[in-house]
């Protein structure tokens, strides 16, 4: 098992290299540039800002100097944000998707596994169609519609909370509640019928019977048997779950106008911000390796069936 | 061993086992079984036939009595849905308020001449007024719209009817192909496990931290904007998550004993991966897919929001909702009659995948 | 005497509460505050705020009117001009402001190694610019001095009339050239910065939030009635819009969700106003069909543009017929106006009656609610009224650039705002080796002559009626582009709150007018 754990984790170096390495060649093939504008700049002009970047170079030279860089911790300047590096606006926006993140995944999962429990122990009631009615609900409606709705309604209608902002951008308490409740909304729906299915599943196996049949009470055969064999796809889940919702929604960060790094992964892309992407990239790999990584291992003490030998 | 026939039975049923009622165990096919059960879930089965009217309609829109989905009559922008209202009097009733508010506003008792006559004019305007369409002239302001129109004067409910086609191909279609990569890929890896496995799961692990959007952005851009390429552009993804839940329930389940049972019997891998593990994942994967269906129909959606999407005038839910959503405000039937289309058949999707996981589930086999 | 200094400190505290904060929703983040750096309006509101120029804008009328210069003259043949500078003028750090700064600051924006986009307006005017931007002549070689620590001169190319107007531009600031020196790229840091406009930035946290704060030491300081500007950065219409009819923000300086133009028309604090911009169509004359100019005008005349304005765009945009909008001193060709049945006869005449046998065409417009509804009122009307197949291709933009530079489209999507209120700002784009902006190649030799000619007159009427004149070879005669509707600059501001804000021409409102009723 510790051979496994450790071939694992040292398999991350070189997963996260040929990531970076993919990347870095493959936003080049866009067409564009960073410096593509409808009114061409001249061509010294041109010329210099491409001395400076070191974009004249050849593409093999400017790889190994962006990996030197990357060793350094410099994720260089930003071709398009003049004034900052890449550096400065990740340290920046990442907390803030963060906060956000965990705060949503936290709610999605307290609410999403236990309308799971009771939505399985109760399968086919009122309680359980309703409650994964919600859960439809919630995985057929964009994002980018739930938030609008959501402050039409509050902010403008019924006028209780701010239309946007942030509590960790100067913004009182209040503006935190919409954009968590429009992000908590699809991961709170996906896990309520993810672990509603898993645990039906699991409520059907030999061992439960065994455990019903020990005369054990249902919320100790609950809490100590089953969730520790359903929860097995919701772990599988966590791993991308995580790292997606921690390093931002664009839609919801728009809307409301959080301040995170939501944002600069499509804006990034759109202005052929080479090294704002590759920023956001190695962001986003290195928090979804390492999620996955604690994944696996979890998923191993988790299933007593699973032998990695 | 005729004397042993049995009335009324074939010969190859005589010759089966009997169980405790004396009545033949038919080996069943593990879909025949599947079905039956199914019949016998009421909500899927309501989902099931809902998935199909929805497919049917998509089908035959180009026969319907339904209005053009593309073609715009100015003259009826943001009309309200309405079922029994012509648009003329819809329109006739929006000028009348007009006029009456400026008359209040100016101080008026009554509506002044000059206004009567204008309504009596623009409602001459509206009974005769024909433009064409396909050739034929047709009196315009004599047609209803059901669900009212969008900001071009387009009919939202053959909009809808058309955006169907689009999305449901999108949901079917992509999940298909994502479900069928990441099976094979998933049991494969699962089951033959060490470098295949590690260098497979590695692959994945690549693919997820690759930046989408830019994917998308290139993919397009060197092979067009069209139908063919969003698919290919959507499934490009999705396939990532369902082989890892598939490896993931691989790995537990190979070395169970019906496994077990199968190797010793002599049965070789490709049989056991895909005659014995595969239908015991298939619960967990066939609920994936039910939930991918509407992560694809959403991922159009928010590529159309980006300008990746499905290009104008066709129309899918997404760009609908799109479409929709910033005017709730003042014209909520843009937002509401899509989202509510899209919502049902979802809906629909998921009793359905509920129902076909209950129903492929071999553990429940021989259990009512 | 204890009585006093309790009413004193209670005076204090409750000060910040009669501050002025002024808070504007503005647009995207700003890509920087440097001044040589930028190109777009969100920048442009921040840098009239921290930065002032020789000229800046009357904010009625949008006309230059003194900034750091106090007085100018020109020479008689309009080729040299001198300001003088304000006495005692000083940057926010106390450092004095003097002509040598105001050459370097041009300098630098001239510098090949800055990479200024917008040095275009300078070496378009300026002598001896555009060699030394271009790297084949030598800074000495720009006609740029200082007199006198206090006098500024420089010689034009051209007699431009529009220097005045010009000088008003983020090209033409005024930077500070030891606070460069000193933090290199990072002197636009809150910590570094040094300006010399009604404001000094205060604080900048990206996507979030920027605030500046008033500057004492500002020339005009007296009279600046706002303590604190704050500005929005939001990339969403909705969003804004919210903001702005909950205010949340005093100036909502982006338009409504086009959906919302009803909503927004009803209210009386949504100001629109005609502005010199112009929203058009190219055609690629470079191959079929659109290298015949009756096409080109076929499907000109087609369309409706007043239907167009009233029931597409519905925020009072103009429909038009020419590219330059009329403005003072400046009257455009009429055009060839709208002729469904002329348009069909010309269709015939080039070969396409009926539209049979016209291969399908595509309209390239990149992302955008606006430009999709347009297109698709387009495809509809010609496909009517002339029979023929259009199809619609959205790219974002960096993609659409790309496809526009490479004559990928058959007509195209564009739009311009004017930088300086002058016909050449507009009609330059139109010269044969301009491949800036003129991507359907557009070339008529005659056009050209007639622009290079006017645009070294003496100003006056008889230069605009040169341009006038090549502006009708180009919209009447060979139809080179397809003019569609005059852009309205929308905002949002309550001016029964808000004095000193009024709507003008180039859409600019310096903040040091504005004050609270």
């Amino acid at each position: 098992m510790t051979k496994y754990v450790i071939r694992r984790f040292l398999g991350l170096l070189p997963t996260l290299f040929i990531i970076i390495t993919i990347s870095f060649f493959i936003i080049r093939v866009a067409p564009g540039g960073p410096f593509s504008r409808e009114k061409a700049l001249p061509k010294q002009i041109l010329e210099n800002i491409e001395k400076k970047y070191h974009l004249d170079e050849p593409l093999i030279v400017q790889y190994g100097r962006y990996l030197l860089d990357i060793l350094r911790g410099d994720l260089g300047p930003s071709f398009r944000y003049k004034d900052h590096d890449v550096n400065y606006y990740i340290l920046n926006a990442l907390p803030d998707s963060m906060v956000l993140g965990l705060m949503s995944l936290c709610l999605a999962l307290l609410l999403g596994i236990s309308t799971g429990i009771v939505s399985a122990t109760r399968q086919n009631s009122v309680l359980d169609y309703s409650s994964m009615a919600v859960a439809v609900i919630g995985i057929s409606i964009p994002l980018f519609v739930v938030g609008p709705v959501l402050m039409y309604i509050f902010a403008i209608r019924l006028d209780l909370l701010p239309t946007s902002g942030w509590i960790m951008a100067d913004g009182s308490w209040k503006t935190a509640i919409m954009p968590v409740a429009t992000l908590t909304l699809p991961y709170f729906a996906y896990l309520a019928r993810l672990s509603r299915a898993s645990i039906l599943e699991t409520l059907r196996s030999d061992y439960v019977r065994t455990a019903r049949a020990k005369g054990l009470s249902p919320s100790v055969i609950m809490f100590k048997h089953i969730l520790k064999g359903a929860l097995l796809p919701v772990v599988s889940y966590l791993g991308p779950a995580f790292a997606n919702i921690v390093t931002g929604s664009i839609v919801v960060e728009t809307i409301f106008r959080v301040p995170g790094l939501g944002i600069f992964f499509i804006q990034s892309a759109i202005n052929r911000d080479y090294t704002l992407i590759m920023g956001t990239v190695i962001v986003y790999s290195v928090i979804l390796l390492i999620m996955n990584f604690i994944v696996d291992i979890a998923y191993g003490f988790m299933d007593p069936r699973i032998s990695y030998t | 061993m005729a004397d042993t026939a049995i009335k009324g039975k074939s010969v190859k049923e005589t010759q089966l086992p009997l169980d405790q009622f004396g009545e033949p165990i038919k080996g069943v096919s593990l879909w025949l079984d599947a079905w039956r059960r199914l019949k016998k879930n009421r909500m899927a089965l309501i989902g099931l036939s809902i998935v199909i009217l929805y497919s049917i309609i998509a089908l035959l829109a180009p026969v319907l009595p339904i209005h053009s989905y593309k073609h715009q009559v100015l003259d009826h922008q943001y009309l309200p849905p309405s079922f029994t209202k012509t648009a003329g009097q819809l329109l006739y009733e929006r000028q009348e308020a007009l006029f009456q508010q400026a008359a209040k506003d100016a101080g008026f008792e009554a509506m002044p001449a000059e206004y009567v006559q204008a309504l009596e004019i623009f409602r001459e305007q509206l009974a005769t007024e024909t433009q064409e369409f396909d050739g034929v002239a047709v009196k315009v302001h004599e047609r209803r719209y059901y669900l009212g129109t969008d900001g071009l004067g387009r009919d939202l409910l053959s909009r809808i009817i058309y955006g169907s086609q689009v999305s449901i191909a999108i949901g079917l279609i992509g999940t298909l192909t994502a479900v069928m990569i990441g099976l094979i890929i998933g049991s494969l890896a699962g089951y033959i496990g060490g470098t295949f496995d590690y260098i497979a799961m590695r692959v994945v692990d690549v693919m997820y931290g690759l930046p989408y959007m830019l994917l998308v952005i290139i993919f397009m851009a060197i092979f067009g904007r069209n139908i063919i390429n969003l698919f290919v552009c959507l499934a490009l993804v999705s396939w990532l998550t369902v082989s890892r839940v598939v490896r993931g329930q691989m790995i537990s389940l190979k070395n169970s004993e019906f496994v077990q049972a199968a190797r010793v019997v002599g049965a070789s891998p490709g049989r056991i991966i895909f005659r014995h593990l595969v239908p015991n994942t298939l619960g967990v994967v066939v609920i994936f897919a039910t939930l991918q269906i509407p992560n694809f129909i959403l991922l159009e959606s928010f590529l159309s929001y980006l300008g990746l999407g499905v290009q104008a005038p066709m129309a899918s839910w997404g760009s609908l909702v799109r479409d929709g959503v910033d005017a709730v405000s003042i014209y909520p039937w843009m937002l509401f009659f899509p989202a509510l289309a899209m919502t049902i058949f979802l809906f629909s999707m998921n009793f359905l995948g509920d129902g076909l996981r209950d129903a492929l589930d071999p553990q429940s086999k021989n259990v009512l | 005497m204890k009585k006093l200094v309790l009413l004193l400190f209670v005076l204090c505290l409750a000060l910040p509460a009669f501050a002025v904060d002024f808070r504007i929703g503005n647009g995207a983040e700003p890509q920087s505050l440097d001044p040589h750096l930028v190109s777009g309006t969100v920048e442009h509101r921040i840098y009239m705020g921290l930065f002032e120029g020789l000229m800046t804008y009357d904010p009625r009328t949008a006309n230059p009117i003194y900034g750091v210069a106090q007085s100018h003259t020109v020479s008689s043949d309009n080729l040299t001009w001198t300001f003088t500078l304000r006495p005692g003028i000083v940057w926010s750090d106390g450092t004095p402001i003097t002509a040598q700064q105001v050459v370097d600051s041009w300098l630098r924006c001239l510098d090949p190694n800055t990479g200024a986009e917008y040095a275009s307006l300078l070496t378009d005017v300026i002598k001896g610019a555009a060699e030394f931007n271009a790297g084949t002549g030598p800074r000495s070689g720009v006609a740029v001095r200082a007199l006198d620590s206090r006098t500024f001169q420089f010689n034009t190319k051209v007699p431009a009339p529009y220097v005045l107007s010009m000088v008003c531009h983020y090209a033409f600031a005024v930077v500070p050239t030891h606070t460069i020196a000193k933090h290199g790229d990072r002197w636009t840091l809150p910590e570094n910065i040094v300006s010399n406009g009604p404001f000094v930035l205060k604080e900048w946290k990206p996507q979030e939030v920027i605030i500046a704060e008033k500057n004492p030491r500002y020339w005009g300081a007296r009279n600046v009635k706002l303590d604190r500007l704050i500005f929005y950065p939001s990339d969403s219409y909705a969003t804004l819009y919210n903001m702005y009819i909950k205010g949340e923000i005093d100036w909502n300086t982006q338009p409504p969700p086009p959906e919302l133009a009803d909503a927004a028309k009803l209210r009386k604090d949504f100001l629109t106003e005609p502005e010199l911009a112009s929203y058009y169509y190219q055609f690629n004359q470079t191959k079929p069909p659109f290298d015949d100019v009756r096409v080109r005008k076929a499907f000109s005349m087609s369309i409706n543009r007043k239907e167009l304005t009233e029931k597409i765009t519905r925020t009072g945009q103009i429909p038009a017929f020419s590219y330059v909008p009329e403005f003072a001193g400046y009257t455009p060709p009429k055009g060839i106006g709208e002729n469904a049945e002329q348009a069909k006869k010309l269709m015939a005449e080039a070969g396409y009656p009926g539209g049979r046998g016209f291969p399908e065409v595509t309209i390239l417009y990149n992302t955008s609610e606006t430009h999709k509804k347009i297109a698709e009122y387009f495809q509809q009307k010609w496909e009517q009224t002339l029979g023929v197949d259009v199809v619609l291709n959205n790219q974002e933009w960096a993609t659409y650039l790309d496809t526009r530079k490479v004559q990928q489209f058959d007509l195209c999507r564009a739009g311009w705002v004017a930088d300086y209120q002058d016909p050449f700002n507009f009609l330059f784009m139109w010269l044969s080796d301009n491949f800036d902006f003129n991507d359907g190649r557009y070339n008529n030799p005659r056009y050209d002559q007639l622009i290079r000619q006017a645009n070294s007159m003496q100003p006056g009427p008889e230069r605009n009626k040169v341009f006038a004149q090549a502006e009708t070879i180009l919209i009447e005669q060979d139809h080179g582009i397809m003019p569609i509707y005059y852009y309205v600059s929308q905002n949002f501001i309550d001016t029964n709150k808000w004095g000193g804000w009024y709507p003008n021409l180039l859409n600019n409102h310096p903040y040091w007018a504005i004050y609270k009723k």
